[in-house]
């Protein structure tokens, strides 16, 4: 009953903001940055703790990275803090060169003390980045001979093996590489409830301070974020002067903010808003591919969903490339496999997607597990967008074939606790690599350290999910060991095709970025990873 | 003198055995709730070691009448603990998020009373006329229309098309920032800092919300207001008077309307409570960082320090506006001294 309403209701007022026909108006200060944002999901602004996307790009727009990437291609790397680095002859030490005469907001110098520190605390802190640091063997134990500052601007880090250089540097063009000012922090050290320093943590969950273009001038929790520019930065003072973040969590009223001009660029409008900016003689839709996937998850000890050939019928069960066309068509692309587009080893675009909705593929491979009637599975999803979309669209084709889906809906949280505790049948639910190469979802979708149920490996999504094959443990450690691109390359395009058919996931979506802009605003340029907010003019 | 002691006494331990209970329906009630806290502060991809410590951190661990024990413990100094969504004292947004809650209401109620009392009145006095069904049938409108599509009708509508107000948010991009706040409540604290621009603009971005708000409110107050007078209209002292030859509207406003006074002030406080509690779908329309929507985030977070606090708050607003209404019946109603 309050579902229909709510639907209802949300058709109504979608009407009704589609008739209207305003023209497009500017409205907001020249030299700032206005955006319409959902900001909730902001915890706190410490770059060793942060991990969702709103906070992941305020942060890494307010503080550099040792390593920089192109605004648009987040896959090219250039030198950012540090001017330029050496890898040893082994492969396994990395010397970093920090530019000179570089300086934190405070006046305080930029060291590589800094840099060592700011590597070690993640480890410390041992949040999930520590997890991101330790699958190159840093180790919180021994962090401070791994990470060490040799002089005032030279920053050597040690691994214990010689990894593909490409893929170990860019962890350091993300959160992992910032350089925060320890001694403008130091100050404000507190302890943890356990009694264990907190190296600043506390101070900042609503603080920052780094060498960056823009400076975090205030943060009120689902209200605002203001970043002030920050005068005299080493790559060029950025156009705009403030980038001011308006936290508006509902569509339509993003859309109709953009519409009177009073916001610059909406974040978050859904289908019908974004249906409606696109046919705006005077608003434009600027995309890019996230690397964010959704995907379906078949827990293997489950008698019904750990049979291959039931999670093959599955796959066959779902119009991609339809829904692709409708339901996704402004917010994600068709794609099969768990290198997303655009990561380095995926595969190319005609063979992401092989899988599509066939009836008759489903029937054999249900004839073949010995279920040809069909079975009744229970898949837990959450209530946002666009789960509730994608797990309808299953059911209906399953039903087809005799499969009844028993859906059950929850706070998209308890999806993940319910995936790390094991207790699941088929889950749906999103996953965002920590860089853009196909290792990073390998080493958490495929590798599995340990498959035994006490050992609460929760980070494996292949742990949750009770996949372990050590052939496929070892063709990931391969590749990550593999120095020859080439050769690197083929090897992932080999573990896709065999784990798109074997695993327990059944990929079905690659994120879109969809910034919605209004005429004010000439250019800004966004990557997978992030929107570059010094890039943009007005 | 001991008389009004005692008085004082069995108030104020009615007032804490209800929220003693409040408490501990809400804080049980939230415990059972499959919501886990964790995840929203570590994300998916920690490992568990860090889930296992952040657990402890929150005293999970611990049995339920001990966190509760402890919870109350700290509640009694003052400490309602940190809120995982905003990471933040829940004290400290409390001072924010109330405040933008208040105004809000309180301009709402100041229009719905405005308008409901009057319509009420000129309802009931031209009962089954022509007067009388507008007055019904705007009212049910405004009693049964969602708060959410009149909000954004309302956005469409004055906002986007007339451009008379101002749009989501309590105040133009412009003066973000600008007035450090005080009280909390924008529309004073921009008139102590003398920013006249700040204030207009403040109103132009309260007025819509309210608008809205009050228009539910005025509905129901017309409502009540129209029996209330219709009541007082059939007795015999208002026949009386007006054979006596006294006019209409000084029967109405001088006799008939002072003996509605008291049942009012019940209605009042009642619509002014429920305006207090937050209106979660009004307050995301219209981007209003209130109570509504502070409390619903937390309560989907599974946060119960949140929970609990809010929790608090609404069940003193309600006792607060209890005692006002009981003083005022003292004041309005000569019987009662």
């Amino acid at each position: 009953m309050l579902r229909a309403r709510t639907i209802l209701l949300a058709a109504s007022a979608a009407l009704a903001v589609s008739c209207m026909t305003a023209e497009a108006q500017t409205r907001t200060p020249r030299d700032a940055l206005v955006m319409a944002w959902n900001i909730d999901a902001i915890l706190t602004m410490d770059p060793a703790q942060i991990g969702e996307v709103v906070t992941d790009e305020i942060v890494n727009n307010v503080c550099d990275q040792l390593i920089a990437f192109e605004p648009d291609d987040s896959n090219k790397l250039l030198p950012g803090l540090a001017e330029r680095w050496d890898i040893s002859e082994d492969g396994k030490t990395y010397t970093f060169h920090l530019r000179r005469g570089l300086k934190h907001p405070s006046g305080n110098p930029v060291t590589a003390e800094d840099a060592a520190w700011s590597i070690r605390r993640v480890m410390w802190l041992g949040f999930g980045n520590a997890a991101t640091l330790g699958q190159w063997g840093l180790v919180a134990d021994t962090i401070e001979e791994q990470v060490r500052a040799l002089d005032e601007h030279t920053l050597q880090v040690t691994v214990p093996e010689a990894w593909p250089p490409s893929l170990f540097l860019s962890v350091f063009a993300g959160r992992q590489g910032i350089v925060l000012d320890r001694k403008a922090i130091e100050p404000h050290f507190g302890t943890r409830t356990d009694g264990k320093p907190d190296h600043g943590n506390a101070w900042l969950r609503s603080n920052l301070a780094c060498v960056g273009p823009y400076r975090l001038t205030r943060w009120t929790a689902s209200d605002t974020v203001i970043l002030e520019r920050n005068p005299g930065h080493w790559r060029g003072e950025p156009p705009m002067r403030r980038i001011i973040i308006r936290h508006i969590p509902e569509s339509a009223a993003q859309r109709l903010l953009l519409e009177r001009g009073d916001v610059d660029i909406a974040r978050d409008l859904n289908g019908e808003d974004s249906a409606g900016v696109d046919a705006h003689a005077n608003l434009r839709l600027l995309s890019a591919l996230r690397q964010q996937l959704w995907y379906i998850t078949a827990n293997m000890d489950d008698p019904i969903a750990g049979n291959a050939d039931v999670r093959m019928a599955l796959r066959w069960l779902i119009d991609y490339r339809g829904l692709e066309r409708t339901v996704m068509r402004y917010a994600g692309r068709a794609w099969n496999s768990f290198a997303p587009q655009g990561a380095f080893g995926a595969l190319p675009p005609e063979e992401g997607v092989p899988f599509g909705l066939d009836l008759d593929k489903a029937r054999a491979h249900l004839a073949k597990a010995g279920h040809p009637n069909g079975f009744t599975i229970r898949l837990i999803h959450g209530s946002g967008f666009p789960y509730p979309d994608i797990v309808q669209h299953l059911q209906g084709n399953a039903a087809k074939v005799g499969i009844r889906i028993e859906l059950e809906q929850m706070a998209y949280s308890q999806v993940i606790s319910r995936t790390r505790d094991k207790n699941f049948a088929l889950a749906i639910s999103a996953w965002t690599p920590g860089y853009e190469d196909a290792d990073a979802n390998a080493i958490r979708h495929i590798y599995n350290p340990d498959p035994r149920p006490e050992a609460k490996q929760t980070m494996y999504l292949s742990w949750r999910a009770g996949y372990y094959d050590p052939s496929m443990n070892e063709a990931v450690m391969a590749a990550r060991r593999e120095r020859d691109p080439e050769q690197r390359i083929l090897m992932y395009h080999a573990m896709q095709r065999r784990f798109m058919q074997e695993g327990p996931f059944i990929y079905a979506f690659q994120q879109v970025r969809l910034l919605a802009v209004g005429p004010a605003l000439k250019d800004i340029r966004q990557s997978a990873r992030r929107v570059a907010y010094n890039t943009a003019v007005k | 003198m001991r008389r009004l002691a005692g008085e004082v006494f069995r108030q104020a331990s009615a007032v804490g055995i209800s929220l003693f209970g409040l408490l501990a329906i809400t804080f049980f009630i939230g415990r059972m709730l499959p919501l886990d806290p964790v995840i929203a502060v570590i994300g998916d991809d920690a490992p568990q070691s860090t889930y296992d410590m952040v657990y402890r951190e929150l005293g999970l661990d611990r049995p339920l009448w001990e966190q509760f024990a402890i919870y109350v413990g700290k509640v009694l100094q003052g400490d309602f603990g940190v809120a995982l969504n905003t990471s933040n004292r829940v004290a400290d947004d409390l001072l924010r998020v109330f405040p933008a809650t208040v105004e809000l209401a309180t301009v709402s109620i100041i229009i719905g009373v405005g308008l409901g009392i009057p319509f009420g009145v000129i309802a009931a006095v031209h009962r089954g006329k022509m007067i009388d069904h507008i007055v019904r049938v705007v009212g049910l409108i405004g009693y049964s229309a969602p708060n959410f599509w009149l909000g954004l009708m309302g956005l469409v509508v004055f906002y986007a098309m007339l451009g008379w107000v101002g749009g989501p948010g309590r105040v133009s991009v412009f003066y973000i920032d600008m007035i450090e706040p005080r009280t909390g409540f924008l529309l004073i604290d921009s008139l102590l800092e003398n920013e006249p621009d700040v204030f207009w603009s403040a109103v132009e971005h309260i007025i819509l919300p309210a608008s809205i708000l009050g228009y539910s409110s005025t509905a129901y107050i017309a409502r009540m207001t129209r029996s209330f007078m219709l009541e007082q209209l059939s007795q015999e002292y208002v026949i009386t008077a007006r054979v006596k030859g006294l006019s209409r509207a000084r029967v109405v406003w001088r006799h008939a309307f002072p003996n509605i006074m008291v049942q009012l002030v019940t209605v009042i406080a009642l619509a002014y409570a429920f305006l207090l509690e937050g209106a979660v779908l009004t307050e995301t329309v219209f981007a209003w960082p209130g109570f509504g929507r502070y409390l619903t985030l937390g309560l989907l977070a599974g946060d119960m320090n949140v929970v609990l606090a809010c929790t608090l708050i609404v069940g003193l607003t309600f006792i607060v506006l209890n005692l006002i209404s009981d003083i005022l019946y003292r004041l309005l109603d000569p019987r009662t001294r």
